[in-house]
């Protein structure tokens, strides 16, 4: 039976938005502890642990996701987990995202100069201590804006998630123009609400970057 | 894990494969050249255009890099219908996919020409160059090496991209990948060959990409 | 008539007034160094000239045509006037050869053949025809200077403008770039130097104009000013460079 696309609709659309923010958490939370640890291989003195690093981003990164996800959705039953759209969805957009901030992280961990590891070699400080206390703070603050602009592309990047199943932003869309019929309204709607939810994200990420301009 | 893994069905299955990712190829470069040129045109439109048209532009960036790709190609593919305009799968694809990638071609094109400084520009002017003669033979060289890395590697993000295009059906190398899988019922097989060809796509884009800049843009 | 006749020119960068009813006349064969501090309007006045600031007051002419009036065509005036910029400005991407023969072959349209032939006369006038086929990565501040007043002079025009152009040279490089500069006052080429060298000004200069907070306050012939200012603010100024 064909339904009007009203308000109620709209409402349950806007209710989806809380799985895609919750995705976006999750993918952002796994991707940052994998991706910190790929920008630290990347910028270690031991080769082969750059090279792993290297490799590892060049495989994620030459992959598109949707591939990912289907790998992982597929695969999770063969690594005896329960076939879940949401646990598929977690682990591919975590691995996806891990490459991306991991690249990210190292660029602004590179970015300091070498005169400061040297400096703080010179105090007696070990490899450990040197990020811990000279290099990664400054590096911190070097690396939020281009953060918060992949946070964006993260969050476009859950409307995947639908194609498997998950009951997110995007799928609530296709759910909805099933019943209403009226893809052109839902669509755009949809296309609308994520514009709510990136365009403030994109906008912090410039006003960080000229703050950090400015004062770096 | 006590499972066996069949690889050989997928490779027995290799037409889908070659006439999947001949699909891939056309709708990439496709979208490449015409993305480039809404690149190109909205990029000038921002920097030498009215104020009206460059807020046009600045809207049409922000709301294409603002929503997903996934949502664009729904509105082209399954929302036009209903104001009238029927596409076919593949068209609705390039269409979507170009001004998909127009928006981030037209910041990079950007980038690029503002790259350049204006003590050039002024030193040509001070010639006697027009602005014409000052944009074809001092500013567009310089600019075009500068953006050449980052619209490389947007384009290699497009190729990867157009595996959203199977979502409505297109018969490209990803959607070869759902006619293998019903067939075989290798489904983890099937998508990781798949993983595999794309991530070989890539790499040799990029091979294509350096070598291109060396030779265009040589060191002297 | 003078080649240039500047009258009474304002300009305002905002409201900011960086040159303030400035009047000054420029002859044929005369060689004018402008001095003064950070700020007092020299290199706006130079650049003024050939219409790269436009101004809010006032007219300036040059050879006869008005440089501030909208139905000019600059491109036309700019050939007839030369300037050279502190930084050089070379086109990085460009040879020296294709930096001096690109006006010449695109805005007067002259053969290639003969466009290099040009090159090659202006590189001896510099002293650097060896050069020709270098890229401007390649050469030092000193030569990358002279080449680009041998950009310049391709073009033959009838005045220079050289605004700063050794202020960005190691000290050991300005002498090679003054010598030319001497040898161009000597072959008669009317010129307008902004300055802060001031020997060399009082050695080639016929009149030396004083600017301080966007007006002329004084100017004379180059020895007498140097030795003996009238006005304070050019006391003080001497002073603060010359000790």
């Amino acid at each position: 039976m064909i339904r009007e696309f009203t308000l109620i609709d709209v409402f349950y659309l806007v209710a989806a938005i809380r799985w895609t923010l919750v995705l976006s958490v999750a993918a952002f939370a796994g991707g940052g502890a994998i991706g910190l640890v790929v920008a630290i291989m990347r910028v270690s003195a031991f080769a082969p642990l750059r090279w792993l690093a290297a490799a590892y981003v060049q495989l994620v990164q030459g992959t598109p996701l949707l591939c990912i996800l289907f790998v992982f959705f597929f695969g999770l039953s063969i690594f005896g987990l329960p076939v879940q759209a949401w646990i598929a969805a977690t682990l591919a957009l975590s691995i996806y995202a891990s490459a991306f901030l991991g690249e990210i992280w190292r660029g602004a961990l590179q970015s300091i100069p070498k005169t400061q590891w040297e400096a703080g070699g010179a105090l007696g400080l070990g490899f450990a201590e040197q990020l811990r206390y000279v290099i990664v703070p400054q590096a911190v603050r070097v690396s939020i804006p281009p953060t918060v602009g992949f946070l964006v592309q993260l969050v476009k990047n859950t409307s995947l998630a639908a194609t498997i199943g998950f009951i997110e932003l995007a799928r609530e869309g296709q759910l909805t123009t099933a019943s209403t019929f009226q893809p052109f309204t839902v669509y755009c709607t949809v296309a609308f609400l994520y514009f709510l939810l990136c365009f403030p994200l994109t906008q912090l990420s410039r006003a960080l970057e000229r703050k950090y301009n400015v004062v770096g | 894990m006590n499972y066996t893994f069949q690889f050989r069905d997928i490779f027995n299955a290799w037409q889908f494969l070659a006439e999947g990712l001949a699909t891939t190829l056309h709708l990439s470069v496709v979208t490449m050249v015409f993305g480039m040129a809404v690149g190109v045109a909205c990029a000038a439109a921002r920097l030498y255009g009215g104020p009206a048209l460059r807020a046009a532009v600045g809207a049409y960036v922000e709301i294409i890099r603002n929503t997903p790709l996934l949502i664009q190609l729904f509105i082209v593919f399954f929302g036009l219908p209903s104001l009238g305009i029927r596409l076919d799968a593949l068209t609705a694809a390039t269409i979507s996919l170009t001004i998909n990638l127009g928006a981030y071609a037209t910041e990079i094109v950007r980038a690029g020409l503002q790259a350049i400084p204006r003590s050039q520009i002024e030193a040509g002017h001070a010639l006697g160059l027009s602005g014409l003669q000052v944009f074809r033979y001092i500013v567009l060289a310089p600019a075009l090496r500068l953006m050449f890395p980052a619209l490389a590697s947007q384009f290699i993000l497009l190729m990867l991209a157009t595996s959203i295009a199977s979502q409505i059906s297109v018969q490209d190398l990803f959607h070869a990948a759902s006619i293998i899988q019903s067939r075989t019922f290798r489904d983890f097989e099937v998508y990781t060959v798949i993983a595999v060809l794309y991530l070989a796509l890539a790499l040799l884009l990029r091979a294509a990409f350096a070598l291109i800049y060396r030779m265009a843009f040589a060191n002297r | 008539m003078s080649l240039v006749e500047i009258r009474d020119v304002t300009k305002r960068f905002g409201s900011l007034t960086v040159l303030d009813g400035v009047s000054l006349d420029i002859d044929e064969g005369e060689i004018i160094a402008i001095i003064g501090r950070s700020g007092s309007g020299k290199s706006t006045l130079l650049r003024c000239i050939n219409g790269l600031e436009p101004v809010q007051g006032g007219t300036i002419t040059v050879g006869g045509v008005r440089v501030n009036d909208a139905k000019t065509d600059l491109k036309k005036l700019r050939q007839q006037v030369g300037i050279v910029f502190q930084s050089y400005n070379l086109f990085p991407h460009l040879s020296v050869a294709r930096n001096i023969t690109l006006a010449p072959t695109v805005v007067k349209n002259i053969a290639p053949a003969e466009a290099r032939r040009i090159a090659l006369d202006v590189l001896h006038r510099v002293g650097l025809e060896d050069k020709i086929d270098a890229y401007p990565q390649q050469l030092s501040g000193g030569q990358q200077q002279r080449v680009a007043i041998a950009r310049s002079l391709a073009m033959q025009p009838k005045m220079m403008l050289f605004d700063e152009i050794t202020s960005a040279l190691d000290p050991e490089l300005t002498g090679e770039v003054l010598k030319v500069i001497e040898d161009m006052a000597r072959s008669g080429m009317t010129m307008a130097l902004v300055t802060h060298e001031m020997a060399f000004a009082r050695r080639i200069g016929t009149r030396v104009i004083f600017m301080h907070q966007g007006k002329i306050r004084e100017q004379g012939p180059a020895a007498e000013i140097l030795a003996r200012p009238k006005t304070p603010e050019l006391e003080t100024f001497l002073n603060a460079v010359l000790h």
